[in-house]
């Protein structure tokens, strides 16, 4: 028997490998990665190298516009607000509010979510049917909604809103991973593992968990986007993070007061929650198209 | 279809049910006075107490008190808002109208814009015109809906000066509420320069109206683009293709209604995202509408409001839903075949 050549052997990439390779062609995508990865590095690092605290307060640069405008100071490169504090600083503190927040909700509502999903996904019978249509009746109102009456039941506060924010988010998470188990669950793989006698939580573990991660990461990165949005609404309405803390919604509503005289103290903020959302919308898209492609390959 | 109508009206009532049931414990859960908290009355003398008392069935134990709520709710008692002692309901009645209003418009102006937009990116999948739409759906639908609002008013408002920034007509004008719809009460008013104030109050709608519709036609635009990308790879319209048709007779014969019936029910849906964004609008353009009335009594700690805020908005939701539904199911034939619940 001839050996076979090693040079011509096949290569299978592994299925993440796929993924990320399906990524890699969409260079949009691969820009809102980029995007977010120097976000995550700002959160990360960025208010170490900030010379003012974000409570600081310049009073003799009140209302400075940003370094490029004509009366602008390179000390303050965004310029300052209404009493002297430094924007970037501020900015740079919000999005590490912001940002840091809506992650570990998200992680939290994802933990919760799952675990109820794949619970009713996998029971059957009168309690699954009764889950599943008042799931779908909460499904249908905006997280945003169910956010704000949450929010009026226990009382305004950063705490308060997040608390809201990921019980709005789980139903999403709950919906999604039930849909999905469901669908698995009448697969032939999975009837192999039962035939051998696997228990539920093993077939779970074992059988579903990984064909479910790349799905969930997606349906992660959406409800990321819905979070740093309602958090930032929120905190603008006065109903989540309270005034001196820089959140960039409470910031957007501490600026409408001088928004005539200082419009750069609404643009820059706003334009911080903007990109966000945009680059984490962009890499959410890319890895759907990019997961849709692969399993269509 | 029976069989399937009587399932949906049975979750609408267990859901609104459970709406009341919520509102009922809130009462209880809210700091203060469970019985100030139902009547919005803060009762002065022992009398007046014993006559709420009695009204409100609460030494019957929960479930006659809840019985005896159930009926004031049907009825339009909602109790009084703790601040300004009006009666809920007939606020409500007020506010939700005008909010209501504005949806209706922001969905009307997205639909127009969204649907041919994404059913031209989505016939152009992959060329320059598909990708310029979805960079531009997506970011319309990356915007928090408020800093939007707010660059409107600063560009529009602010530095141009051509549009109002609050409220829903200008204060010179004094319409009498009767639908509560701006527009509809103008046209039946009995007043002067009709024309004139007519103008006014759609200059009004304007921003706020185009604040929410950006976001929301960013959205209708990537479903429509999606399901007309999906129907025109399908095999029956490569069978049509290969029968001869030109593509215009393939699209509006096959494409067409094949890619907008199925996703009708996700568009109707839209609305509701678009009431939430429609309270915060309302905050920033003080469009007194439901937003800003619920917003204003949470800030006021007024629990009787906030709980008939909500009670109003999250059953106008969900009565949205299900008979948005429902209609979908009785008009798309395909629907049939999947008769349980899905959303």
């Amino acid at each position: 028997m001839p050996k076979s050549s090693f040079y011509d052997e096949e290569f299978y990439p592994s299925p993440v490998r796929q993924t990320w390779n399906e990524f890699q062609r969409n260079h949009i995508a691969l820009a809102g990665l980029w995007c977010l990865g120097f976000f995550v590095l700002l959160v990360l690092l960025g208010p170490w190298f900030l010379p003012f605290g974000p409570l600081d307060q310049n009073t003799d640069a009140i209302l400075l516009p940003p370094a490029w405008d004509a009366n602008g100071d390179v000390t303050h490169l965004f310029g300052t607000d209404g009493i002297g504090r430094d924007l970037l600083t501020r900015v740079v503190h919000g999005c590490q509010i912001t940002f840091g927040v809506s992650f570990f909700l998200v992680l939290l509502a994802m933990l919760v979510g799952c675990s109820i999903g794949a619970y009713a996904g996998m029971s059957h019978g009168l309690r699954a049917s009764i889950i599943n249509h008042l799931l779908d009746a909460i499904m249908a109102i905006p997280t945003l909604l169910i956010a704000i009456i949450i929010v009026a039941i226990l009382g305004t506060g950063l705490m308060n809103s997040m608390w809201a924010i990921t019980l709005a988010l789980i139903p999403q998470f709950i919906h999604h991973t039930r849909d999905m188990v469901r669908g698995e669950y009448r697969k032939e793989y999975v009837t192999a593992a039962r035939l051998d006698g696997a228990s539920d939580a093993r077939i779970f573990f074992h059988s579903i968990l990984p064909n479910m991660i790349e799905m969930l990461v997606v349906k992660a990165t959406m409800a990321l986007s819905v979070a740093i949005l309602d958090i930032s609404a929120l905190g603008f309405l006065n109903l989540g993070a309270q005034s001196p803390s820089p959140e960039l919604g409470a910031m957007l509503s501490d600026a409408l007061e001088t928004a005539y005289v200082a419009p750069w103290s609404i643009s820059l903020p706003g334009a911080a929650i903007f990109l966000m959302v945009l680059s984490i919308n962009l890499v959410g898209d890319g890895l759907r198209t990019a997961l849709k492609n692969r399993v269509n390959q | 279809m029976f069989v399937y109508l009587g399932r949906r009206l049975n979750l609408l009532f267990i859901t609104l049910l459970i709406l009341c049931i919520a509102s009922y414990t809130l009462a209880f859960l809210f700091p203060g006075d469970p019985l100030t908290n139902l009547s919005g009355n803060p009762t002065t003398s022992d009398d007046q107490t014993q006559q709420l008392r009695m009204m409100y069935a609460l030494d019957n134990g929960y479930i006659a008190g809840f019985w005896q709520y159930l009926k004031l709710t049907l009825s339009g008692e909602w109790g009084q808002s703790l601040t300004s002692q009006n009666p809920i309901f007939s606020d409500i009645c007020q506010f939700l109208p005008a909010s209501l209003e504005l949806s209706l418009y922001a969905m009307a102006v997205s639909l127009l814009i969204g649907i041919p937009l994404g059913i031209v990116a989505g016939l152009n999948h992959r060329r320059y015109t598909d990708m310029g739409i979805l960079s531009v759906s997506l970011i319309g639908f990356s915007m928090p809906v408020f800093w939007l609002a707010l660059l409107l008013i600063l560009v529009f408002a602010l530095q141009w000066g051509g549009l109002p920034m609050s409220g829903r007509v200008s204060l010179i004008y004094d319409i009498p509420h009767q639908t509560g719809f701006m527009l509809v009460d103008i046209l039946r008013a009995d007043i002067a320069n009709k024309q004139q104030v007519l103008m006014d109050a759609l200059h009004h709608l304007f921003l706020p109206t185009l604040a929410l519709s950006i976001v929301t036609s960013s959205l209708v635009i990537r479903l429509t683009r999606r399901s007309v990308i999906n129907v025109m790879g399908s095999d029956y319209i490569k069978a049509a293709y290969a029968k001869g048709l030109s593509r215009t007779q393939v699209f509006w014969h096959h494409g067409m209604k094949n890619a907008l019936l199925p996703i009708m029910p996700q568009l109707a849906m839209q609305f509701t995202v678009l009431l939430t964004n429609a309270m915060i609008v309302e905050v920033i353009f003080s469009w007194p509408g439901i937003g800003e009335w619920m917003i204003q009594a949470i800030y006021q700690r007024d629990f009787p409001a906030i709980r008939g805020g909500m009670l109003a908005v999250s059953a106008l939701v969900v009565i949205v839903t299900i008979s948005v539904d429902l209609l979908i199911r009785m008009i798309y034939p395909l629907s049939k075949k999947q008769l349980h619940a899905q959303v």
